[in-house]
Parts: C-alpha cells; structure tokens; sequence
C-alpha cells in the first residue's frame, strides 16, 4: 500500500465510523432512553382552562390515555379498568409505575367531559 | 493599469492575511459587528432564495404531529435549543453563533407562512459554519413538518406540558422488552 491509498483508507474508515454512529435513526431507536410521560402532573393542572379543542391538549390526553392503556388499548373495558386500579395500589414497583398515572387520566378525562 | 495593480495588491494581502494565521478561529472571539451583519444578510437572503418554493401542510395544528415533533425535538434539538425552564446548556453557551433559544417567541419577523418555509429548510439543509445540522439526511419531510409543527407551539408550553407530550410513548417502548 503507498501512503495515499493508506490515507484513504484511514479516512474512508473515520468517515464511515462517523456516518454510522450519527445515521439516519427511526423513533424506536430512541426508546432506549424512553420516558414516561408524567401525567399524574396533569391532575394538578386547572381543569377550566384545559380546551379539548387544542391540539396541545389532545396531544397530551393521548400520551396519558397511552400510558394507561398499556399496550391494551383503552376498548378492553372492565378487565382493563381493574388492571388499572391494582397498577395504582402496587405504584412502588418502579418498572411499571406509569401505570399509576392510569386513574388520573382516566379522571382529567371524565372531569373534561363534564364541562 | 492602476486598477490593475490595486486588484493584484488586494489579492497579495488577502492571501498573506490567510496564511498568516493572524485571524482568531475561537468560537469566543465574537466577530467585528459589520462581519456579522454582512453574514446575516448572506444567510438571510439565502434561505429566503432558497425556501420560496416550499409550501407548509395545511394540517400542522394536529396532535399527532405535536407528538411525534415533540419526541424528535426533546431527543435532537433540546440540548442546543434549550426547553421550557431550562435557560442555558453547554451547548447553547459555547456555540458560535448562540443556538436561538426556541422557547422563546419569534426571533425573526416573518409572516407565518414564510416562517414555517424557513424552520422547515433550516431543519432540513442546515446552516453552514454554525453548528445547525442539516436533520433532511436522516429525516423525510413529514418528519421535518412535524418538528416544524412542534416548534410553533413550544413557546406557549410549560416545563409539565413539554414532558408530557416530548415522553416517548411507554406503549411503544413496552414492545421493545
Ligand atoms: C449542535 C447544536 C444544534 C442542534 C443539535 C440543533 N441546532 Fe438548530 N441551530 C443551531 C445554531 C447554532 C443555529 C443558529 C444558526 C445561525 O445563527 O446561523 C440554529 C438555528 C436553528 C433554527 C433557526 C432559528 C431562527 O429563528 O433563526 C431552527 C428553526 C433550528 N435551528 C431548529 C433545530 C431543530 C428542529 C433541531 C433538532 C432537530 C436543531 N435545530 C438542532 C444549533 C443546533
């Protein structure tokens, strides 16, 4: 090898290492350092002023809904409601305590309803 | 014949200047102030040139795209371009030129529909020798629109709304176990 295909080499090697570490990532490659959103905050927020109409808020009653459904999606009624009562009185068991959030949103929601 | 002369000393000294290693490279040294203007004019002009063309989806007020933005801007841009109650980052401290902070209201009067042209070729092409990638490599259109979407309603977010809604969504990442 002479020196400038060495050189190529050595910068065509960088380069690649680069584009590899820095490419092109889909939002599942993120989920690593996957949040929950913190939607037992909503409780706290003021009620009155929340506008169902708004896509912010929309947004937002669709993380919690999410969370809550955990995985089940929120059509599987009962069953699913008690699963979510338990999630709540179990909420020190850290790996699944964004399922304690699950009676709050389900309360913003009723209470948004209400208006 | 002496403009001739004057041309070719402008180029000697130009050329000498450059190799003489005389000019400050530091991101700390901030430029002379015409330097900054006749760059700001250059980068203005440019991406305004640039982005005429570009026609903003008329459904960006949607909360799915606030989602998916909003995942994308926590996880990409918040580092340099700060959250709410967040006021300062490494990153938005040692920049040269500073990251805007975009949970602040508008930095550049436009009218909407030229601001959103702009975000979304910003987002997409970047802006050279600044430290703003240029996100299009990785991130189709509908992606960029989103962030774009995003951004619009960030200033109006507080520290609670913007977790919630920047929160990759628990669902999907129960799939990944
Ligand atoms: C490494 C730091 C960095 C990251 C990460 C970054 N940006 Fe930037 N961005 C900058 C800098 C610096 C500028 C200012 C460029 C200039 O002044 O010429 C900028 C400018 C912008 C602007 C133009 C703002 C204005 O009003 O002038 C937008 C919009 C923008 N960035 C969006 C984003 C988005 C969206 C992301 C994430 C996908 C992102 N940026 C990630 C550094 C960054």
């Amino acid at each position: 090898m002479n020196l400038v295909t060495k050189i190529a080499t050595a910068l065509g090697a960088t380069t690649l290492l680069i584009s590899l570490s820095s490419n092109a990532h889909e939002a599942s490659e993120h989920m690593k350092d996957a949040q929950s959103p913190d939607c037992a905050a909503m409780a706290e927020m003021d009620h009155e002023k929340m506008d169902m109409n708004d896509p912010v808020m929309a947004a937002m009653m669709k993380q919690c809904m999410a969370s809550d459904a955990h995985g089940e999606v929120a059509t599987t009624g009962d069953a699913h409601q008690e699963h979510a009562h338990e999630a709540a009185s179990t909420d020190s068991d850290a790996e699944h305590n964004h399922e304690a959030a699950a009676p709050v949103a389900a309360a913003v929601v009723e209470e948004v309803h209400q208006h | 014949m002496r403009t001739g002369i004057f041309i070719a000393l402008a180029f000697v000294a130009t050329g000498v200047f450059i190799f003489s290693g005389l000019y400050p490279m530091g991101a700390d040294t901030p430029h002379f102030r015409v330097t900054t203007w006749a760059l700001e004019i250059l980068r203005e002009r440019s991406i305004a040139r640039a982005s005429s063309e570009i026609k903003a989806p008329t459904d960006l007020d949607s909360a799915d795209r606030l989602l998916s933005g909003g995942a994308d801007y926590n996880d990409m841009c918040a580092g340099c371009h700060l959250s709410p109650g967040v006021e300062s980052s490494d990153l938005s401290m040692g920049l040269y030129p500073a990251p805007p902070n975009l949970t602040n209201h508008a930095h550049v009067e436009l009218d909407s529909s030229v601001t959103l042209a702009r975000s979304f070729w910003i987002i997409k092409h970047g802006v050279k020798m600044s430290g703003m990638p240029a996100w299009g490599r990785g991130h189709d259109d509908e992606r960029i629109w989103n962030m774009v979407a995003f951004l619009e309603r960030l200033p109006d977010l507080n520290p609670v709304q913007y977790q919630i809604l920047t929160a990759r969504a628990p669902m999907q990442s129960e799939e990944t176990h």
